[in-house]
Formats: structure tokens, sequence, C-alpha cells
């Protein structure tokens, strides 16, 4: 078999899955989930085939072709391609097993794990695609298949809601990335990802309208700042889908999306997409610090750590005005390409395993959601407690655990580019350290604070097998060793382009790093016992008011925006589509016509004399005609 | 003795069809519009018999034949709805048949 053929089955593989299950499984949940597994599995043994078995290379076959427009699919299966494929389908197999054991009493289970295969089909399609059109095509299945995911729970309201939400949305961040995509295609004549970086390479100038209109895209799949709204929302999604789509793949996508462009980018734009990751890292750390709900916190720190790989991802160009002169632009934003990556991989793993690890928490609490009602869990649930542990170790940057790497790769970036920015996220880390133990100790420590809590107990296998299997990863993913022996120098090309920091710079990195923790640490055990109320909001309530508000607020903007302005607008369109479409040219053509019909029905009297008539006068303006006697 | 020439047969078809005609125009009992129409028939075949002794070939004739062999088909046909309806409706007057506009 050859590359291209292995690479199209990975990727047609989820897709048969699906079409098996949505077609004919419909009400055999069992068998649905035993192929919707088998094909994860498949997945994963196809996908380390590839990552593994030295395959690189770029292939492209024409799909569609309008006149002179074509839109091609291909496969451009690079380093960068190949570590996205390997998270995909690592955290895509935990997930899958995990949801055998998550979604075994669920009514609709055929649909939930048809779901996760066609997300699975379609995630693959954003690793492999080799175009933009190919990307935008797989970026808006992706968008599918999460509304179909969140809305699993489709007669509770809030799923129904929130799934709408997501959609819409993200409609907004995809028309600027369509748009993008559309204006990339009229100044370069391709949208093919290595045909646009020999152009670029060869002097081509790019707008830097190009790279922040596609960057409107990763904005709303990513969830970044002002886009990011619908992700907190989308946890009423079942909690697996969360761990799979909503932490570590389709929101990644967006990062993803821009380290694949990289080539695109201009100081201007990065500027922006900087500001943007930073503003929103903040922002989400801050939030973070007041949910209540075990999920949404996990959401808000979602976003956060996006926005720490977006802000990597922006550093990356800013060494042109600073730094060397000489230095290729392209490799300066090959670092921020790497520093993302890295967090990428690293938080991929944290974040699916916290995911799930709350998914094992809220099924053993009987869909107890509310931190302020567990408590205690850690001896209930000793595998879950352990795992999560290392989840949050490595998100808050213990030293020695994956997260810590990363971490600190941005935050040299940081240190080395923009020391605004790199205070800002020295900020969210304290921020990070203080809402994840804060999260911690709610949930683990103390006594059982309600009844279902109280009989909590570890669930099967298939719960606790992903926890170990990607708290291993969350430990060990961040070390080189293990990207040079466990993963054989597969991902060497992203893997270089991690940025390290080398001696004085070293010694502050390491020591901001461990202050910053250690300082959200020691805040978060001195704020929080383990109790049934906001420690934060008794002893701090200006504090917990302002961020509540701040928090509130965008909900806020957009419900006033959307009731006050929009409807309004709406309100006038319709008033205008009343009177002008339906009024004037819909009845007005209408009435016209119902005129004619009115005359025309006088002439059916229904006596068959009169018709007798009618035909005599045809017969004799038919000889008029013929005669010539009546001429037009 | 008056001779019979051409215009004779035609203007006496002729007669035949408009008197036909004016039946199927003002006449309410479908069994008379049904035998005014047959009369326009038999004009139109007289003329063509005439047309056909005149000029002394044989296309009037064939004609006729052609005709012939309709009406009698027709006359089945006619005669059978026209029974059909009477035992329907108990009526054939045309103006009491309306209930397609009513």
């Amino acid at each position: 078999m050859t590359s291209a053929q292995l690479a199209f089955s990975v990727l047609l593989l989820p897709l048969a899955s699906a079409a098996i299950i949505g077609l004919l499984l419909r009400r055999a949940g069992g068998l649905a989930s035993a192929i919707s597994v088998l094909t994860a599995l498949g997945i994963a043994g196809g996908a380390a085939l590839l990552v593994f078995g030295g395959h690189r290379f770029e292939v492209a076959q024409e799909w569609l072709r309008l006149g002179d427009f074509a839109i091609s699919m291909g496969v451009k299966f690079d380093d960068l391609a190949a570590l996205m494929l390997s998270i995909v389908a690592v955290v895509g197999l935990c997930v899958h097993v995990f949801s055998l054991g998550y979604m075994h009493d669920d009514g609709a289970r055929a649909r939930y794990f048809g779901g996760l295969s066609i997300f699975m089909f379609s995630m693959l399609g954003i690793v492999f695609a080799d175009n933009l059109f190919m990307m935008f095509v797989f970026w808006e299945l992706v968008g599918f298949s999460s509304w179909l995911l969140i809305n699993h729970y489709l007669h509770r309201r809030e799923a129904a809601d929130a799934a709408k939400k997501a959609f819409i949305v993200n409609r907004v961040g995809d028309f600027g990335f369509l748009i993008g995509i559309i204006w990339c295609h009229a100044q370069f004549g391709t949208t093919n990802l290595s045909e646009l970086a020999r152009l670029v390479s060869g002097g081509a100038v790019v707008a830097s309208a190009i790279p922040l209109l596609l960057f409107c895209g990763a904005v709303g799949k990513s969830a970044q700042l002002p886009l990011h709204v619908w992700l907190p929302d989308a946890m009423e999604g079942p909690t697996p889908v969360s761990a799979l789509i909503h932490a570590a793949t389709m929101v990644a996508a967006g990062i993803y999306m821009l380290c694949r462009i990289n080539v695109l980018m201009v100081a201007d734009a990065l500027t922006v997409i900087m500001w943007v990751g930073t503003a929103t890292a903040l922002y989400a750390a801050l939030c973070a610090v007041i949910q209540s709900d075990i999920k949404k916190v996990l959401a808000y720190s979602t976003l956060s750590q996006l926005g720490y790989m977006v802000a990597a991802f922006g550093l990356g160009s800013l060494t042109v005005s600073h730094g060397p002169a000489g230095a290729a632009p392209t490799m300066v934003v090959a670092a921020g390409v790497g520093a993302a990556m890295f967090h990428l991989t690293t938080h991929a793993f944290f974040k699916a395993l916290m995911f799930l690890g709350s998914g094992s928490v809220i099924h053993a609490c009987h869909h107890e959601q509310d931190i302020f009602k567990m408590g205690g869990l850690a001896k209930k649930l000793p595998v879950t407690f352990l795992t999560f542990t290392v989840g949050v170790l490595a998100i808050i940057g213990t030293p020695l655990l994956s997260g810590f790497f990363s971490k600190d790769a941005i935050l040299y970036l940081a240190y080395a580019n923009n020391s605004m920015v790199f205070g800002i996220l020295a900020l969210t880390a304290v921020l990070t350290a203080f809402y994840m133990l804060r999260l911690w100790i709610l949930v683990f420590r103390g006594t059982p604070r309600s009844e279902n809590a109280d009989h909590a107990h570890e669930g099967g296998i298939t719960l606790t097998a992903p926890l170990v299997v990607l708290a291993v990863l969350s430990v060990i993913g961040g070390y080189g060793w293990f990207f040079t022996t466990v993963a054989r120098g597969a991902f060497d090309g992203v893997y270089r382009l991690v940025p390290v920091a080398h001696g004085a710079d070293h010694t502050v990195i390491l020591g901001v790093s461990i202050a910053v923790l250690l300082v959200g640490a020691v805040a978060a055990f001195l704020v929080y016992r383990p109790a049934p109320a906001d420690a934060l909001a008794t002893k701090a309530p200006v504090v917990f008011g302002g961020i509540r508000a701040l928090w509130a607020s965008f909900d806020r903007a957009y419900g006033y925006y959307v009731a006050k302005v929009q409807q309004r607008f709406a309100m006038l369109l319709n008033f205008i589509e009343q009177i002008f479409l339906s009024g004037v040219v819909i009845r007005g053509v209408a009435g016209v016509v119902g005129l004619f019909g009115l005359g025309a029905r006088a002439l059916h009297v229904g006596n068959l004399n009169a018709y007798s008539y009618w035909f005599l006068l045809g017969v004799v303006a038919l000889w008029a005609f013929a005669t010539g006697v009546l001429t037009f | 003795m008056i001779t019979a020439t051409l215009d004779t047969y035609l203007l006496l078809s002729v007669a035949l069809f408009a008197i036909g005609l004016l039946g199927v125009l003002i006449r309410r009992n479908t069994l008379i519009i049904f035998m005014c129409l047959e009369l326009m028939l038999v004009a139109s075949t007289l003329a063509l018999v005439a047309f056909s002794r005149f000029n002394g070939t044989m296309d009037g004739n064939v004609f006729v034949f052609f005709i012939l062999t309709v009406a009698a088909a027709e006359v089945a046909v006619g005669l059978a709805i026209i029974v059909a309806l009477f035992r329907k409706r108990m009526t054939i007057q045309v103006d009491e048949l309306n209930t397609l506009k009513n």
C-alpha cells in the first residue's frame, strides 16, 4: 500500500463507520459503539504506520472544476501533520474507550458513536488537508459534528441552545476565514499550502488582511476573544465529547491551521494575533476562578490555554523588529509554531485527561456537576484522583511534568520578545495554578458535601484505563527524550522549532515559572477550604463581583446586540419585506394574475350552448386569420 | 325539368349544414343537438359526393366512406352516453346539465 492509499484509508475509515452506524445501526447501540471503537483503533494503527513508517509526502487530486477554478483534495503529510494526527488518534482512541463506559446507559448510544466517527473523519480531513479550500470543507464538517454532539441531550433546552450558539458563533469566524481563503486565491491563484510557501519565499508580498481574515477562522474555532462565548456553553454536551472536541482536538484545529499558514504571516497580523491570544489567556483565567461547574472551570481553562498557544504563535514575529538584523522572518515565525504546537500537544494530553477525569467524577456522582456539592472524592475515586492530580500538576506547570516544558517555551518566547505579554502570561500562570488547585481542593479534599458524592464509586476499566494512559502521556509528553526515543524523531520537524532558553534566560524563566506556580498554589490553599460555599465570594466580595461582571459582560453585550440592535434591524427589514416584497411584488403580481383569472372565469358559464357559441367564434376567428381578413 | 348542377348540390349542402349548426346552437335537448350534429356531417358528405361526381374522380367518395364509418361509431358512443346520462340524471336538457360550473 502506498503512502497516499494509507492516508486515504485512514481518512475514509471513520466515514465508513459513521455511514454504517447512521444508515443501519441506529437502534443497535452496542454494535454501533463496538464499530466506532474499532474504527478509532484502526485510525490509531494507521496513524502509527503513517507517522513512524517514514511516510512524508504530498499528493493532490482534482475534485471539482468550475471553469478555470478548480478545487483539489489532497494530503500534505509533514511532521506537523504527523504530530497532529498522533494527537487526534491517541486522544480519540482514549475518548472512544472512555465513552464505552460513560455512555453505556445512554438511550441514543448509536447516534453518539456515529457522531464521534464523523467527527474523527472531519478532524482527520483538517489534519491531512493540503489546501485551504479542502481545509475549509472539513472545517465546516467539524463544526457540524461538534453541533451534533453538543446537541446529544437534545431534550434539554440548554443543550439545544448551546449547540445552536456554537454553530452560529462559528459562522461569524468562518465567514472571515472564507473571505480570507478567497482573497488568498485571488492574490496567489492557488491555496495549496506548499505552493503558497514557494510563492511567498519567492518574494510575493502578502496583504496583511489575508492572515488576519484567516485568523478569524481560528478565532471562531479556537474560541478566542471575542468569539469565545460558545465554548463554555458547549459543555452541555457529553463529557467525553468535551474532552475530545472542546479541549484536545477541534478547538486546537485553529492553532494547527495558523501553523499551517505560517508562511502567509506578516508582522502586523502577528501583533494582532499575539494580543488576542494574550487577552484571551488572561480573561479566561479570570473567569475560571469564579465558576462552580466542574466542566465550566475546565472549559475556561481550555480557553486560557488556547490563548497561550495563539499568543505563542503571534510572539514568533516580534523578533523581526527586536532581534538581530538579518534573521530570516520565516525562522522566527517558526519559533512561534514550535512553541504553540508543543503546548498544543501537552495540553491535548493533560486537558483530555482532566476532562475525562471530570467525566469519571460526574459519572460517579450521578451527573452532579457542582463542585461545591462534591468533596472528599480522593478516597472514593482513587484512580481518578491520582490521574486528575497529575493533570492538575501538569497544567499548572509543575517541574518535571509536560506542561512545565511547554509553558516555559512560551514564557521564554514572551520574555525574549515582549515584556508586557510576558507579564500578562505570567499572571495568567498564577491564576491557572490558583483556579486549578481550587477545583482540586473542592472536588477531592475534605468530606462529601452531598449524598451523590457520598455514594460515589469508581467506574469500570473502560473509564479508568484511558485516564491512566493520558496521565502517563501528561507526565512524559514534554521531555526531549520522549520525542527522540518514544516518538523516534517522527516529529523533529516541529520539535526542532521549539525555542529553548539558555544561560541567564534559562535561570530567569525557571525562576519565574516556579515563582508563579508557588504564588498561585499558596494563594489557593490560603483562600479555599473544602466548603459548600465559594470562599472568594465571602472573603473578597468586591473581587468576586468584579470578575463576575467581567465574566458576564460578553454574553450581556452579545445579548444586547442581538436583542436591541440586530432584532430591531431585523424588524425593519421585516417591515420593508412586508410592504415591498410581500405587498407590492408578491401580492401585486398575484393580484394582476387573479384579475385575469376573474375575467377568464366569467367565460365559463357552464352552459353547453354557450360553449358552442365560443366554439363558433373560434372557428370564425380561425377562418378570419386563415383568409387574411383579420391580421395583427 | 331543372338540371341539377354542382351549385344546386352545394346550396343544398350549405342549407343542411346551416340548419344543423343552428340546431346545435339554439336547441336545448341533447338528443336534438346530437341529430343536428349528424345533419352537419351529412351536409359535408353531400358536398363531397357532389364534388366527386362532377369532377369525375373518386377522392370525395373515399372520404365519404371514412366519414360514414366514423359517424357510425360516433352515433353508437354518443347515444350510449345520452342514455347513460338520462339514467343518471333523469334529464337530457343541456341547461340542467351544468354540474361542472355549479
